[in-house]
Formats: structure tokens, C-alpha cells, sequence
């Protein structure tokens, strides 16, 4: 496998091109239609992507806020781009010796699927051939882009998609790997460097959907497919591992069927709504019921290679229904799967002769409503069934939640990208660069290694701590005199395991870090132990107004050494039998006791010095 | 240009990719390159960097450029036997797309281009492409006017239903009057139409307002000049304007062309052509122009700090001014004396309010009282421009001072509204 990476990060600087703040918005004061048409770049090709959407004929409706502009609706022109934004992209281009553009000309990308009100999305190359080294291996860096975000969806509906203007026009930076990544874990590390890079700049938006990956897969032998928008980086190797899989199953589907002399599919679409009139169930019912369309079409030579037997999920049957759904249907059914469905095995049969099939010969149905769409669909599936035979088709897919990957749309080409004129270009000069290598942050690898050495920390806490982005949080807290391991345990394992805040609690106190330094004195005067820093976060999240308070509701009241002593006696005179018997063996049946009663107000090791003192005294003092 | 080319810089960066014509803004020293990714950027060129051109395997892109065949074109799918619709193409963002010389967008030379642009326009009924100019629309000028008049005539006389004419939304109000004044006896509807965003944007508003304009100069039951263009932002819904009666209100937004002083005339919605207010219906006129303009008028938006001198001056030499006055049409009792010689050497001058909505009234305030008697005519609720390109219009057809104003404040193309009913301000 080759992958490459594409890392999309949200800025925090307000958004491109107008200026409206980056933020979201729950409340919509406005709404309006559109629709969009494929229109032709520079030398008027139609981008093949661009064209396909077009022929969906959809509306759009698009929902503004009170925190969008004119801008966003395609009302306004483009202010100037966002200086500060720039600034962010060529700071990230130094951090990865990327070498600036002399002067950033921004352009239009096609794209008619709604997402954008333009019908185009504005992007900017910012700077070429950096590189990035992880773990002793070197990734280049073609490219670094700035761009504009997508309004996000959020609803579809018969011929409309429905969409807000809230997200369109955030900046996003784009960095994008060359094809050096071999495995799903590597996809993975590579992405996470480059998200601390990004974090490093403090300007970027943080929180789910702020950060999205695309990857670009190709094994040997198949074809460049991007995967678009991979919102959880845990499943990047999932998506990675399911695409190659689903490559290699498609090579040797295409293997098997040139073994066989398969062929594309010429022969014409044939209606054969009128063999299905007693269909009452599965998918044909619908469009039989309402006097709709079922077209069938013969795949010569295609026979039980659109479901091969074994349990591999990706399978040709699949990619066809695929194009049958991107044309607008639920999917199609196919010989492989039949009879079943709601279809009896006498209209299979039927479906056989009508369509003149051989032994070897398999079949597609679609239905629909209308005639257009089934027709777009069996030809979309006609095309596809002929790929079929030559490989993989470069496309872009959508990931799925579970690790699998959807068929969205034809990989776009060249032919989609013209100049924004709307928007004048930006030269940067060595006196922009000058300024902004001076205000470099520290590099994470860096960072990495100057916290481990100078807190004497292992090198996976100090990971942990930059992955969380508590870094600067954790110099802090150590900077105020508290034990590094115990700062560094609170940030990565106590903090980030706390349940989240609910809406009833309006008055807890925000877990800051004034909040942290009152908890960690508190431990370290022996208010309670280490181990009551859990249920004391609990219980300030729960409501608590301080920690002192937090403590009492935790039950944890802290206990001295002579309460300690005191209770260790207590106990060791109950079992007093036990101990006369065992001597200091007795120590582990009775410390699960102690702990019982005394953790979280006394540290640990003390418990079990205690304990070990008490029974010391006891065998020491038992008369022989 | 157009040609493949690899440029080592003097730091030894390499650069391929095609030579795009250049950016009027780009800093000097700078080429711009098209990049296989299809991202153009601008790589400074300094003495020691060298230029190398590379074997192409494709001929150049080529410019676009002037591609006409000099005929008027009726497309050959159109359905036959109907008379085709008229489409007179002046220029403007509906029919520009981007010049990758300036940089900005510009007129498309090409008639058929526009077909291609606009390929639903043909839906109907077919359409015959008229050039006419090919230019922005703050290019045009009163004498392009009487031109743009007598090629509607024209398409008229040879039985087209109705006459779409494609505008730059800038000055497209102007002219839209003028044809109201000029044009007499018209036939059928004279459609004047825009687009706020230029055809080569996939959201262009260009498309939904081509397509209901031709579908109202086909089949809407009218013989008026009107104006055609999205009614708010969305895509659905385009409002019929009176031209004389209608302002570009909005520097940016589709549903920039407003009604002043009352709704507009209907809407068109899907297939449907819904009209509400009275219009003047379809006839079996001849029409014809009548009148020419005469450039010696002038508008004068008043405001305070305006010295009567520089008021003389700028009067100096013409036949009539259109005051855009404050409020209900005054200007200060310090411009009594230069009005008071200007109408006395036989200048109309006619009062208008630049709040542009409601009519102008001398009678409230004595400053208006006494322009009254300077012999300044109140044009009641005729918006400025209008009024402006009506006085060329009443210039051209008398020498007389005082026939002039006749004509002034003669309704001739329902220019004045004299009911005002609340709510009904756009």
C-alpha cells in the first residue's frame, strides 16, 4: 500500500475571506434556495466531478445566522484574505521547512455539490516541498494549502439538500504527505504530528470536526482513491486496512472475470416492470406499486462474482449499488442475491430470458419512481460494471462509521480550478517571512524531548501530554513547585477520565488552572491523598463550589499519621489471632482492609508502613 | 502563453507548469504559472533565474477570445414555427466571464457563447441573439440608447413575441428608462435583464433571470419596458419592475433591483408569470421611437457644504439640471440666486429627493416655497436617475424652456405613482 495524507485544520482566526468570526451557530435567522450549474475553467472543459453533480438537478437551501455576512451567501464579493490566516500557513510552512510561494494567487475549486454557495470552493497554494521526520523516517510535504471551509450539511429531503453557511469560510489549512505511508499506524502517527504542529501555532479551532483527514490510497496495481473527511483519527487505520482490502478483493474479482472472458455491458436496458406485478415486498415494491420503473441489465460473464463466497464485505455488488445510490436511488439488487428480496425464483427466471442470459451471465435491477433516475442509475452501473474489468476506478469515497467506505463522486480534475479574481494576490516578501520565523513556537519533537529531560518524565507521558495539548499547563503547574509524575498523571489519566459536565451544574467552577494548583496543595499538605483527586474533580464537577468542600461531599476528610497508627492498631487487635499466627505474613490479607477504610485521605505508601508497624508490634510484643 | 515551462529561481527552486497570462495587480517581476494541480501561483522571476520551455503534448490553451461568425444565431434545436424571442446582448456580468488578462471578467465577444452559457434559455421557444455593444455598462451613453431603441423596434417588426435585453446591472436602470421614453406603441414586453454574479460562477443568478426574462418576453401579457431580476436571494422567485419606477439599490446582492414608491409589477415563479399590479396589455401596434436625447442636462446631488458657485459652474452650458434635493426636495436658500439666473436664461431646473423613496413637496417648508418661486418644477416622486434621463429625453424633443417641463411632469411611461399606501415601499 501507498497512502498519502491530507490534514484539513480549522483556524481560529475568523474566517477567510469576510469578517465574520470562525464559529458555529445553533440559531438560524435565515434561509434562501439555490441551484447550481456546472460551468466551464479557463478553457471551458467541464470538470468531470462538477458535471456529475450538476446532473443531480437538486436545490439547495441554505441556512445564515446571526454569526454569517453577505459573504457566506454569495452576496457579497470576498474581502481580502485574512492576513493573520496567512500568516498561520506560512508559520506552518517554516515548521516544516516548506519553501513559501513568492506570491499566493488564490483560485476557485469547483465543486456543485451545494456544500459551497459560490458553486467553488477558494484555495491558495502557501507553500511546496516541505518534509516532515517521525520516528527516523522523513515524509515529504508537497504541498501546504489555505482554504475555505464548506457550509455543513444538515438535512436532505426529495431534490433538496439543506445546508448552513455557519462553517463556510472558516480557514482551513490543508497539508498534504506524499504517497510514503505504508500502514494504517503510520497514517495515523503522521497525522497526529502534524496535528500537534498545528496546535503549536495557538490558532487553531479545537473539538470535534475541527481537524479532518483525507487519505489517499493506492495499492499495486489499483487506482489513487481518496477518502474523504475522516473525522476520527482512531479509524484511520481502519479506513486505510478496509481499503486496501477492498482493492485486493476488486483485483482478483477483475482477475477472475478476465479468466472467464467477461465483457462490458452493451446490450440496451431493458424495462421489466411488468414481470414483478405481484411483488409486494423488498425493494422492487415500491416502484412497481406506483407504476414506476424496473430496468435490468445483463453483466455478461459476471455470474456469482458480484457476491464471491467468503466473508469479505467488499464486493462488486456493492460498488454497483453504490453508482445506483450516488444516481439518487436507495441501490439495486443483483442476480447473486437473488431469488430473495421479494423476489420469487420463477421472476428470476423471467428476468433471465428477458434479458437472453447465459449460465455464466449475471444481472442488475434497478427501480425508481421515475424513469430519468433509473435510467441515470443503470447507466452509472453500466459504466462502473465495465471498470470492472480494468481495475480500481480513481474516485472519492466517504468513510462510513464502521471502517468502511462509501463510493461519493469521481476524483476531480484539473479542469475545476480558475482564478478567483475576486481577490487580489498576496506577495510575501523576506520581511513577512523574517517576522514570522522569529515568532516560530518551539517544534514538537523538541518540545518532546526538553520536557522528558528536564522533568526526568519517560517520553510516552510527555506524548500523552502533548497529544492532550496540556504542555504549557503542565510547565505551569510544575513551575508552581508540584511533583512532575503526579502533575503529569493528573493531566493524562485523572482529567481526561472524568465524566463530562452536566447541564444542571450551572455554578461548578471551571477545572482552570488556579483550580488544579488549589487541588495539588491540598494533596500536598495532606488534606487528602493523591488518590482522592478523582471523586474531589468529581465532585467539583458535580457541583462542589471549591475543593475544600469538594473533599467533604468525596467523604475524604484526611486523616494524620496517628489516626493512621490508631486504625492500623484497631485492626490488628480484631485479627489479632491471624497475626500471632503469620506473623508479617499477615500483612496481605489485612492491607486490602486498611485501604478500604483509609484511601484517599492518606497517601498509600503510608498505609501499608503503618500496617507494617502495627503488626511489628503486635508479634514483636505476643508473648512466645 | 499557454506554453510549458520550468523556471529555476535563484535559489534553485524549481517551478513547471504552463504560463498563464498575467494578473494586472501581480507585483512586477512576477510570472504566473499554472501548475499540473491545476493552482496557479506567481514565482518571482528575478535576472538570474532561468526560463527553459518544455515539449508540450498538448497544443496551448487557447485565449478567449473573439470568435464571432458575425451572424446572429438561432439555435438549430430550438422548436420551430415560433417566432424566436429576441435577445439583444449589450455586454455586463450576464454575459462576462473571467479575463485572465485583467483579471477581472469581461464581456464575452461570442453570441453563441451566450447559448452555451444559458443552455435552458431554448426551452420555450427559440431565441435569436442580437449583439448589440459589447460593453460594461458604465460604458454606456446616452446615444448607445437610441440605438439599443431602434434594434428593439427592429426585432419587433420582425415579429418577435418580445424583446429580451441582456445589461450591466451598474447602469442598467438608465437605460431601462430610456427605452421606457423612447419606445412608443410597443407590441409586446421589453425586458431588461442583469446578473449580479457573472455565468462562468456556478451560482451565477444570471441563469434563473435569462431564463424568466425570455420566458416573460415570450409569453408575458404585457407591452411595457420592464426589469427583470431575482426578487430576493433565492433562486426561485424573480420580480417584474417597471424601468421607470426601479433602483439598483445594493452594491453586490441579487435582489439589488427594487420598486420605488410602490410594489413591483408581479413575479415570475416556476412556469408561472404572475402579475398584480395594472399594466399596460399586449397590442397590434407598430411601434416606433420617438424622440432623441439631448446630453445637455445633468443631475447635482445636493449636500450640505455645496457652494453656489461650484453649483453655477456645473450648470454652465446646459439646457436643464435635476436637483437631488434633501428631504422634500430643498437645497439651501444660498443656491436662490444661481437658480434664479438659470431659469431665467430658459434652464429647466426640476426638483427630486435623493431619499428616493416618497415625492418631493415645496409647500411645507418656506425654503421650498421660495425655490417655487425661483421657478424650480417639483417632479413629485420621479426617482433621480429617472428624472435625469427623462430630461435628455424632453430636451430632445423641444427647444422650448417651458415645454420642457410639460413634458416633465407628464406621466408617459407610468413614472409618477400618485398613491403612496403604507406598507407598499419596497
Amino acid at each position: 500500500m501507498k497512502a498519502g495524507l491530507e490534514v484539513h485544520q480549522q483556524l481560529s482566526t475568523g474566517k477567510l475571506f469576510c469578517a465574520c468570526p470562525s464559529e458555529l451557530s445553533e440559531t438560524v435567522n435565515a434561509e434562501l434556495t439555490r441551484r447550481l450549474r456546472a460551468t466551464g475553467g479557463e478553457n471551458h472543459h467541464v470538470d468531470p466531478a462538477a458535471a456529475f453533480q450538476a446532473s443531480r438537478g437538486l436545490t439547495y437551501r441554505y441556512e445564515s445566522t446571526p454569526k454569517n455576512c453577505l459573504v457566506e451567501l454569495d452576496e457579497e464579493p470576498p474581502h481580502p484574505i485574512n492576513a493573520d490566516a496567512v500568516d498561520v500557513a506560512l508559520m506552518l510552512a517554516l515548521m516544516l521547512k516548506a519553501r513559501p510561494l513568492d506570491e499566493i494567487e488564490v483560485m476557485r475549486k469547483i465543486v456543485v455539490d451545494g456544500s459551497n454557495t459560490a458553486g467553488f470552493q477558494r484555495t491558495a497554494l502557501i507553500a511546496v516541498n516541505g518534509e516532515l521526520t517521525l520516528s527516523g523516517k522523513r515524509y515529504s510535504i508537497p504541498t501546504i494549502c489555505l482554504e475555505e471551509d464548506a457550509a455543513r450539511k444538515t438535512g436532505e429531503s426529495h431534490g433538496e439538500l439543506r445546508y448552513r453557511v455557519d462553517r463556510l469560510g472558516i480557514p482551513l489549512i490543508e497539508v498534504a504527505t506524499g504517497p510514503e505511508i505504508s500502514s494504517g499506524s503510520e497514517a495515523r502517527e503522521v497525522a497526529e504530528e502534524i496535528g500537534t504542529l498545528l496546535r503549536a501555532t495557538r490558532k487553531v479551532r479545537r473539538g470535534i470536526g475541527t481537524i479532518r483527514e483525507d487519505l489517499n490510497v493506492s495499492t499495486t496495481g489499483g487506482a489513487r482513491v481518496e477518502l474523504k473527511g475522516v473525522q476520527e483519527l482512531r479509524l484511520i487505520q481502519k479506513y486505510a486496512d478496509t481499503e486496501e482490502e477492498r482493492q485486493r478483493v476488486l483485483l482478483s474479482i477483475r482477475d477472475a472475470l478476465r479468466a472467464r472472458g467477461a465483457s462490458a455491458p452493451t446490450q440496451e436496458a431493458i424495462l421489466l416492470t411488468s414481470l414483478f406485478a405481484g411483488v409486494t415486498g423488498g425493494p422492487l415494491a415500491d416502484a412497481v406499486r406506483s407504476k414506476g420503473w424496473v430496468l435490468g441489465l445483463r453483466l455478461p460473464g459476471f455470474a456469482g462474482l458480484l457476491k464471491p463466497p467468503g466473508d469479505s464485505a467488499e464486493r462488486l455488488g456493492r460498488e454497483l449499488a453504490d453508482q445506483a445510490r450516488a444516481a439518487g436511488l436507495k441501490g439495486l439488487l443483483h442476480s447473486d442475491e437473488l431469488p430473495g428480496l421479494g423476489v420469487e425464483e420463477s421472476a428470476v427466471a423471467q428476468v433471465r430470458t428477458a434479458l437472453d442470459c447465459r449460465e455464466m451471465d449475471g444481472f442488475v435491477l434497478v427501480a425508481s419512481r421515475d424513469e430519468a433516475s433509473a435510467r441515470r442509475a443503470i447507466e452509472a452501473v453500466r459504466v462502473r460494471a465495465a471498470r470492472a474489468l480494468e481495475g480500481i476506478p480513481s474516485e472519492t469515497r466517504d468513510p462510513l462509521a464502521d471502517g468502511r467506505t462509501r463510493y461519493s463522486r469521481p476524483l476531480p480534475g484539473r479542469d475545476r480550478m480558475y482564478p478567483e479574481t475576486d481577490v487580489p494576490p498576496v506577495r510575501v516578501d523576506a520581511e513577512r517571512l523574517r517576522r514570522i520565523r522569529e515568532s516560530l513556537p518551539e517544534r514538537p519533537e523538541a518540545q518532546r524531548a526538553r520536557i522528558a529531560k528536564s522533568f526526568g518524565l519517560p517520553m510516552e507521558s510527555v506524548r500523552q501530554l502533548q497529544q492532550l495539548d496540556e504542555l504549557e499547563r503542565f510547565e505551569h503547574l510544575v513551575g508552581k513547585g508540584h511533583d512532575a509524575p503526579s502533575v503529569a498523571r493528573l493531566l493524562t489519566q485523572t482529567l481526561p477520565s472524568l465524566e463530562p459536565p452536566t447541564d444542571a451544574v450551572a455554578e461548578a467552577p471551571p477545572i482552570d488552572d488556579g483550580l488544579l494548583h488549589t487541588l495539588l496543595q491540598a494533596v500536598e499538605r495532606g488534606d487528602f491523598a493523591k488518590e482522592g483527586i478523582g471523586p474531589v474533580l468529581g465532585a467539583l464537577r458535580a457541583g462542589a463550589p471549591n475543593v475544600e468542600e469538594a473533599a467533604r461531599r468525596a467523604g475524604l476528610k484526611g486523616i494524620t499519621l496517628e489516626e493512621l497508627a490508631r486504625m492500623a492498631e484497631r485492626l490488628v487487635e480484631r485479627n489479632l489471632a491471624m497475626v500471632r499466627d503469620r506473623g508479617a505474613e499477615a500483612f496481605s490479607p489485612l492491607m486490602g482492609d486498611l485501604m478500604k477504610e483509609a484511601r484517599g485521605q492518606i497517601d498509600g505508601g503510608q498505609i501499608a508502613k503503618a500496617l507494617r508497624e502495627a503488626i511489628a508490634r503486635k508479634s514483636a510484643s505476643s508473648p512466645r | 502563453m499557454g506554453r510549458r515551462v520550468r523556471i529555476t529561481g535563484a535559489d534553485g527552486q524549481e517551478w513547471e507548469g504552463t504560463l498563464v497570462p498575467s494578473h494586472e495587480l501581480l507585483g512586477a517581476r512576477i510570472v504566473q504559472l499554472k501548475l499540473e494541480s491545476g493552482y496557479n501561483i506567481g514565482v518571482r522571476v528575478d535576472p538570474s533565474a532561468q526560463l527553459h520551455v518544455l515539449p508540450s503534448d498538448e497544443p496551448p490553451a487557447a485565449e478567449p477570445g473573439p470568435d464571432t461568425n458575425g451572424e446572429p444565431k438561432t439555435s438549430g434545436s430550438a422548436a420551430r414555427g415560433a417566432d424566436p424571442v429576441h435577445l439583444l446582448t449589450t455586454g455586463g456580468t450576464i454575459a462576462s466571464r473571467v479575463d485572465y488578462r485583467t483579471g477581472g471578467v469581461r464581456p464575452v465577444h461570442d453570441e453563441r457563447g451566450i447559448l452555451a452559457f444559458f443552455p435552458d434559455l431554448e426551452e420555450g421557444g427559440p431565441v435569436h441573439v442580437v449583439p448589440v455593444f459589447d460593453r460594461l455598462s458604465e460604458e454606456i451613453a446616452p446615444d448607445d440608447w437610441s440605438v439599443l431603441a431602434g434594434r428593439v423596434v427592429e426585432a419587433f417588426h420582425q415579429g418577435a413575441p418580445g424583446v429580451v435585453v441582456a445589461h450591466g446591472t451598474d447602469t442598467l436602470a438608465y437605460s431601462a428608462a430610456a427605452l421606457s421614453f423612447l419606445l412608443r406603441d410597443l407590441p409586446g414586453p421589453v425586458v431588461v435583464v442583469g446578473a449580479q454574479r457573472s455565468p462562468d460562477r456556478p451560482s451565477s443568478d444570471g441563469f434563473g433571470n435569462m431564463t424568466a426574462a425570455v420566458r416573460v418576453a415570450r409569453r408575458g401579457a404585457l407591452s411595457e419596458v420592464v426589469v427583470l431580476m431575482h426578487e430576493g436571494l433565492s433562486d426561485d422567485r424573480f420580480a417584474i419592475h417597471r424601468a421607470t419606477r426601479v433602483r439598483k439599490m445594493h452594491s453586490s446582492r441579487r435582489d439589488a433591483f427594487q420598486s420605488r414608491n410602490g410594489p413591483a409589477l408581479g413575479w415570475v415563479e416556476g412556469d408561472a408569470i404572475i402579475l398584480t399590479e395594472p399594466v399596460r396589455p399586449r397590442s397590434l401596434s407598430s411601434p416606433r421611437v420617438e424622440g432623441r436625447f439631448d446630453p445637455r442636462g445633468a443631475l447635482l446631488w445636493s449636500h450640505p457644504g455645496l457652494t453656489p458657485e461650484r453649483a453655477e459652474r456645473f450648470v454652465e452650458g446646459l439646457r436643464g439640471v435635476i436637483l437631488a434635493g434633501t428631504g422634500l426636495g430643498h437645497v439651501s436658500s444660498v443656491h436662490l440666486p444661481w437658480i434664479r439666473r438659470a431659469v431665467a436664461e430658459g434652464k429647466v431646473v426640476l426638483m427630486t429627493t435623493q431619499c428616493l423613496e416618497g415625492s418631493v413637496d415645496p409647500y411645507v417648508y418656506a425654503t421650498g416655497r421660495e425655490l417655487l418661486r425661483a421657478g424650480v418644477l417639483y417632479g413629485g416622486d420621479l426617482l433621480p436617475e429617472t428624472a435625469y434621463v427623462k430630461l435628455l429625453w424632453a430636451l430632445g424633443m423641444s427647444d422650448q424652456a417651458h415645454e420642457v417641463g410639460r413634458l416633465l411632469l407628464e406621466d408617459r411611461a407610468g413614472e409618477f405613482e400618485p398613491r403612496h399606501p403604507p406598507g407598499a415601499g419596497a
